[in-house]
C-alpha cells in the first residue's frame, strides 16, 4: 500500500509559488511571458513544411512568421525538459512510472487504459490550448500577471471543466501524505 | 546573450520549480481538481499572485514586456472548456506534461504525443474552423486597466486580497504539502 499514497511535494507550497512567480517576472523583465504550448504548432509546422510546403505557405496560421522559427519559446521549452529532468534527479524522483496513485485508486493497476486515456487527454489539451491562444502557462499564469482580459473567460471554463471531468473519473480519493 | 540563450535558461528554472513546486505531478494536480488536495492550488495563487505583483513594479519601472493574448471570447472559453476536459482526465498541461515525460513518467510520454496530434488538428481544422470563430466577440490584445480605466495597482491589489482570502479558506487542515 505504500505506493498508493499520494507523495509530499518536495517544496512547500508557499516557497514553490514564490520561485515560479520570480521566474514569471525574470521572463517578463528580460524577453517575454512564460507559455508553452505554441511550440506544438511550430514542430508540427515544420514536419508540414517538409511534406507540403504549398500548403504550409498559404495556410493562414502556419504561415506567420512565429510558427516558422526556433526562437525563445522553443528554446524555453527545451530547458524546460532539461531543467525537469536535471531536478527530478538530483532529489532522486527520476523514476519510469505508467499510471498514478489517483488513477490506480480509481481504475486499477494496468497502465493500458491510463495510456490511452493520456493520449486523448493530451489531444484535447493542446486542441484546446490553441483555441485559447494559450495554456495553463501563456493563457493562465501570464495572463493574470500581465492582468489580460483574455485570461478570465479562459480560468472560468478550464477550472470548471476540469474540477467537473476530475470528479466524473476520479471518485474515490487515495491515501494522501501529509 | 542571445533571446535563445535567455529562453532556455528561463525554461530550465520553469522546469525545475514546476518538478520542485509538486505541479509536475499529476496526483497533486487531480488532487486540487478534487478539492481534496490543496497544496497545487495555494502554490498556483502564490505563483500568480507573485507574478502579477511582479509585473506591475517592472511595468511602474517602464522595462515590462508585455505580450498579450487577443480577447477573443467565444475561442477562449471553448479552448478552457477543451483544456479543462484534458487536464481533469490526465493531470497534465502543456508544461507539465513535457516536464513530466522528462522525470521518466511514460504516461506523460503519451500525452505529449496526443498534445501533437491534437496540434496538427488545429492547423488543419484552423481556417474552415477556428479562424471564423476567432473573429467571434474579439476585443483584441486588451489588458484589464486599459479597458476599465482602473489603474494596474489597484486591480493587483484586489486580487491579491481575493488570493489571500482563498489562502486562508483553504489553510490549515485541508493544506497538505
Amino acid at each position: 500500500m505504500e505506493n498508493l499514497t499520494v507523495r509530499k511535494s518536495p517544496l512547500p507550497w508557499w516557497a514553490a509559488g514564490i520561485v515560479l512567480g520570480l521566474v514569471q517576472v525574470l521572463a517578463i523583465g528580460l524577453v517575454k511571458p512564460l507559455g508553452v504550448s505554441t511550440q506544438f504548432v511550430v514542430a508540427d509546422a515544420k514536419i508540414i513544411s517538409v511534406v507540403n510546403s504549398d500548403y504550409a505557405q498559404n495556410h493562414p496560421l502556419i504561415s506567420k512568421g512565429k510558427y516558422q522559427e526556433f526562437g525563445y519559446g522553443w528554446w524555453l521549452d527545451i530547458g524546460l525538459l532539461a531543467g525537469a529532468c536535471i531536478a527530478a534527479v538530483l532529489i532522486r524522483r527520476w523514476k519510469i512510472q505508467k499510471t498514478t496513485v489517483w488513477w490506480q485508486v480509481n481504475h486499477g493497476s494496468s497502465a493500458a487504459k491510463r495510456l490511452i486515456t493520456g493520449f486523448v487527454g493530451g489531444f484535447l489539451i493542446l486542441l484546446g490550448a490553441r483555441f485559447a491562444h494559450g495554456c495553463t502557462s501563456g493563457q493562465f499564469a501570464s495572463g493574470w500577471a500581465q492582468l489580460s482580459l483574455s485570461a478570465v473567460p479562459f480560468t472560468v471554463t478550464m477550472f470548471g471543466f476540469g474540477i467537473l471531468t476530475a470528479f466524473l473519473v476520479y471518485r474515490k480519493t487515495p491515501t494522501i501524505a501529509k | 546573450m542571445s533571446t535563445e540563450m535567455i529562453g532556455f535558461i528561463v525554461g530550465l528554472l520553469f522546469g525545475a520549480g514546476l518538478l520542485l513546486a509538486g505541479l509536475a505531478d499529476p496526483d497533486k494536480i487531480i488532487g486540487t481538481l478534487r478539492l481534496k488536495d490543496f497544496h497545487a492550488m495555494r502554490t498556483i495563487i502564490v505563483f500568480i499572485l507573485v507574478g502579477m505583483l511582479g509585473t506591475w513594479i517592472l511595468a511602474l519601472l517602464g522595462i515590462a514586456n508585455f505580450s498579450v493574448k487577443p480577447a477573443a471570447i467565444l475561442s477562449v472559453l471553448i479552448g478552457g472548456a477543451l483544456l479543462g476536459t484534458g487536464f481533469g482526465l490526465t493531470g497534465y498541461c502543456p508544461g507539465t506534461g513535457l516536464a513530466c515525460a522528462a522525470t521518466g513518467r511514460v504516461d506523460a510520454m503519451v500525452t505529449v504525443l496526443g498534445m501533437f496530434a491534437g496540434a496538427l488538428v488545429f492547423i488543419l481544422i484552423y481556417p474552415a474552423v477556428a479562424q471564423p470563430i476567432e473573429a467571434i466577440a474579439n476585443f483584441k490584445k486588451v489588458m484589464l486597466p486599459e479597458i476599465t480605466g482602473i489603474p494596474r495597482g489597484v486591480w493587483s491589489l484586489v486580487i491579491v486580497a481575493f488570493g489571500v482570502l482563498a489562502l486562508i479558506l483553504t489553510g490549515k487542515k485541508k493544506s497538505v504539502d
